[in-house]
């Protein structure tokens, strides 16, 4: 189903939701039924590869994790594979809304859901730094390779020092020059801005809105028996 | 003389972080004034032109002092979106060019914030696209493009709002000989339409005959020179407007016979078709061929990046490959600890601290350099590194008249020791330093010669060719 297109405001608000949920209702019934919840998406949009590896994912996590459990000496470290464990299901959703969206369309869905303007300038600001930053991250392990001195688990204080080291201070100048390029462009108009790429609200996205909600509505009475 | 449509009295500002600046600019545009803002590098053309659309004090911290109009409004009371709905403004770096990574949402981008319906939206992008020949450009990746077509649609993408003044920061670095030309082109017919021009660059070339006045930028002050006649007989290196009549000393030195590396039959996708080259040690080989004709390629493949889909190459090591961007290429602590991660050997590295004058910056930390001390800095690595081949990804983009003379004797200096490679757009750095030109067009090696008096025109009509191929 690659062609099935979601409203990113339904994956943005199930995104802010999700992980926030855990305060509220308890992991052991809130954590299967967001696994098999994103699961579906991914199949939803057809992401058929990416299924197979968050199957792969979830059941790796959960092999360390009960693995430091048996150990005695590691059980300290379980706790946080537990935690990595829970929030994978919204990495998987993060995934799908950033390569499934142009940063232009994530921008208009967040201006639809009328937040505040700064809010929205920075967020514009830093989607668009990621894909920049990962691109940066690909010149560089190439220039490693190319210097003789790529990531090697032999040394891997000084590999990660020369990986780390320029990325950092790549950090300044980009932000400076993603945050140009916006403002020269108006980015800062009090206008309401308008989308060239508007998208309806369709009934796809409020039945799956109301499955997820009515899901964790249920999860939770479940749960509080 | 058409309406004053910027003014300056007395504008100053200096950078918090560092001394560079500008002093006490002042001077008046008028509507329709193609202006050429050139000077050696770290004059101040970029702080000019960042306090022209506000970037300072926007976003750049430091003292500003002076007064800016703008139609006879002072820039202190306008907002940046404001100033931006009238002037254009053209980055050289696409990472400042572009907000969004799709053409038809960067070109739409300017639309979106100032509120345009979708029906104007549409309209609008039906003009420029008319008007800038975009027809094969929309709903593209960025990432696709070639440069020539990337500074179309950044042209486009900052004409937009219908803006009657365009800055234009170093357009030429990226751009080959044609598309220069294109460029300079399309300048002439904006400036035809009452569109204020203000481009800042080294190199002029492609805007010869339509200057209307040069502001000349030395050490933070400027000196207007009231036509480009006059410009032209001022003494500064301005002889760069006319290529082809340079008058420069073709190198002696031959290379040896000894082969550094040896592509034979080498084929990629549909980018490079059956490449047969021999590099030598001791020669310098200059590539040469339009944007998107398969050079960096090539680079990539030599270096291993990339695996052809046919063909063999022989070397002994992979080459040390100097890219555009230093800042990538850096990893050490200091200048001293970059030099001995490429090899442990005091003696040698005390030796180049020396020649390239970087010894006093030997604890400095490789960023906190300046750009040709970078540029100095990979060199020396290049010279410490024995490998077979090293290889230079467009050095001169970017760089005034005097660090391109600079660089090229560097060059020159890299012994016989190993085979030089230099990617080049720069018809007087390729005169510097060539030994022997490789032209590469539709992916195949169409000519390879070395360079003397004699095989001259043979290069000429190289670059005549590939301005006649962008219309």
């Amino acid at each position: 189903m690659k062609n099935f297109k979601l409203n990113p405001i339904v994956l943005i608000v199930i995104n802010i939701l999700a992980p926030s949920l855990y305060i509220f209702i308890k992991g052991s019934y809130l954590q299967p039924y967001l696994a098999v919840f994103c699961g579906v998406m991914l199949l939803l949009v057809g992401y058929y590869k990416r299924f197979g590896l968050y199957i792969l994912g979830f059941a790796v996590l959960y092999g360390v994790y009960f693995a430091c459990l048996v150990v005695p000496n590691l059980k300290f470290i379980a706790m946080f594979f537990l935690v990595f464990t829970q929030t994978f299901p919204c990495f998987m959703l993060a995934s799908i809304l950033i390569s499934r969206y142009s940063s232009a369309e994530l921008l208009s869905a967040l201006e639809d859901m009328h937040l505040p303007r700064v809010l929205v300038v920075a967020a514009t600001i830093t989607l668009k730094y990621i894909p920049t930053f990962g691109r940066e991250f690909g010149y560089i392990k190439e220039s490693m390779r190319l210097r003789g001195i790529a990531f090697t688990l032999k040394k891997p204080i000084s590999s990660f020092r020369y990986f780390v080291a320029p990325q950092l201070f790549r950090c300044a100048a980009l932000a400076e020059e993603v945050t140009a390029a916006g403002m020269v462009k108006g980015i800062d108009a009090p206008a309401k801005r308008s989308s060239y790429y508007e998208q309806k609200f369709r009934f796809t996205d409020t039945l799956i809105l109301t499955v997820f909600i009515v899901g964790v509505a249920g999860v939770g009475i479940w749960a509080g028996k | 003389m058409g309406r004053k449509v910027i003014e300056a009295a007395d504008l100053s500002f200096t950078y918090a972080e560092s001394s560079e600046g500008i002093r006490d600019v002042s001077f008046e545009i008028y509507e329709g004034e193609l202006i050429l803002l050139t000077g050696d590098s770290g004059c101040g053309k970029s702080t000019l032109l960042k306090c022209l659309n506000g970037l300072i004090p926007e976003i750049n911290e430091g003292e500003l002092t002076g007064k800016l109009f703008i139609h006879g409004k002072d820039y202190s009371g306008l907002k940046m979106h404001e100033l931006n709905s009238d002037i254009g403004s053209v980055f050289q770096n696409p990472r400042s060019q572009f907000f969004t990574d799709n053409t038809t949402a960067e070109l739409v981008f300017p639309m979106e914030n100032y509120g345009y319906s979708k029906a104007e939206m549409d309209e609008h992008l039906e003009k420029l696209t008319e008007e800038f020949s975009l027809q094969g450009l929309l709903d593209r990746s960025i990432f696709t493009l070639s440069s020539g077509e990337r500074q179309m649609v950044a042209l486009a993408s900052s004409l937009t709002m219908d803006q009657k003044i365009l800055l234009f920061d170093e357009p030429s670095a990226n751009l080959d000989y044609g598309n220069a030309m294109k460029l300079g082109r399309l300048i002439g017919r904006m400036k035809k339409e009452g569109i204020t021009v203000i481009v800042s660059d080294h190199r002029f070339y492609y805007l010869n005959g339509i200057i209307d006045r040069v502001f000349f930028m030395n050490e933070g002050t400027l000196n207007v020179y009231d036509s480009e006649e006059e410009f032209k007989c001022s003494g500064y290196n301005a002889r760069s407007f006319d290529l082809f009549s340079l008058d420069i000393t073709f190198k002696e030195k031959t290379g040896s016979a000894e082969t550094a590396a040896n592509m034979s039959g080498v084929s990629y996708k549909d980018i490079l078709k059956d490449i047969n080259l021999e590099l030598r040690k001791g020669e310098t080989t200059v590539i040469v061929g339009p944007n998107g004709a398969g050079k960096t390629t090539l680079a990539k493949i030599l270096c291993k990046s990339i695996k052809p889909d046919k063909g063999s190459i022989k070397m002994d090591t992979i080459p040390f490959f100097i890219m555009q961007d230093p800042d990538y290429q850096l990893f050490g602590t200091s200048v001293h600890n970059e030099l001995t991660i490429v090899k442990k050997d005091e003696e040698k590295i005390k030796g180049y601290l020396e020649r390239f004058n970087l010894y006093k910056y030997r604890h400095t930390h490789p960023f906190d350099l300046s750009g040709g001390q970078k540029q100095r800095l990979q060199i020396s690595m290049a010279m410490l590194c024995d490998k077979d081949v090293i290889i230079f990804d467009e050095p001169t983009s970017g760089l005034d008249v005097s660090s391109m003379l600079r660089v090229s004797g560097e060059i020159n200096e890299l012994g016989s020791g190993s085979s030089v490679v230099v990617i080049s757009h720069d018809y007087e750095f390729i005169r510097h330093v060539a030994d022997r030109i490789v032209y590469i067009s539709d992916g195949r090696v169409q000519n390879d010669f070395r360079l003397n008096s004699e095989t001259l025109p043979l290069l000429n009509d190289i670059f005549i060719r590939m301005q006649e191929e962008v219309k």
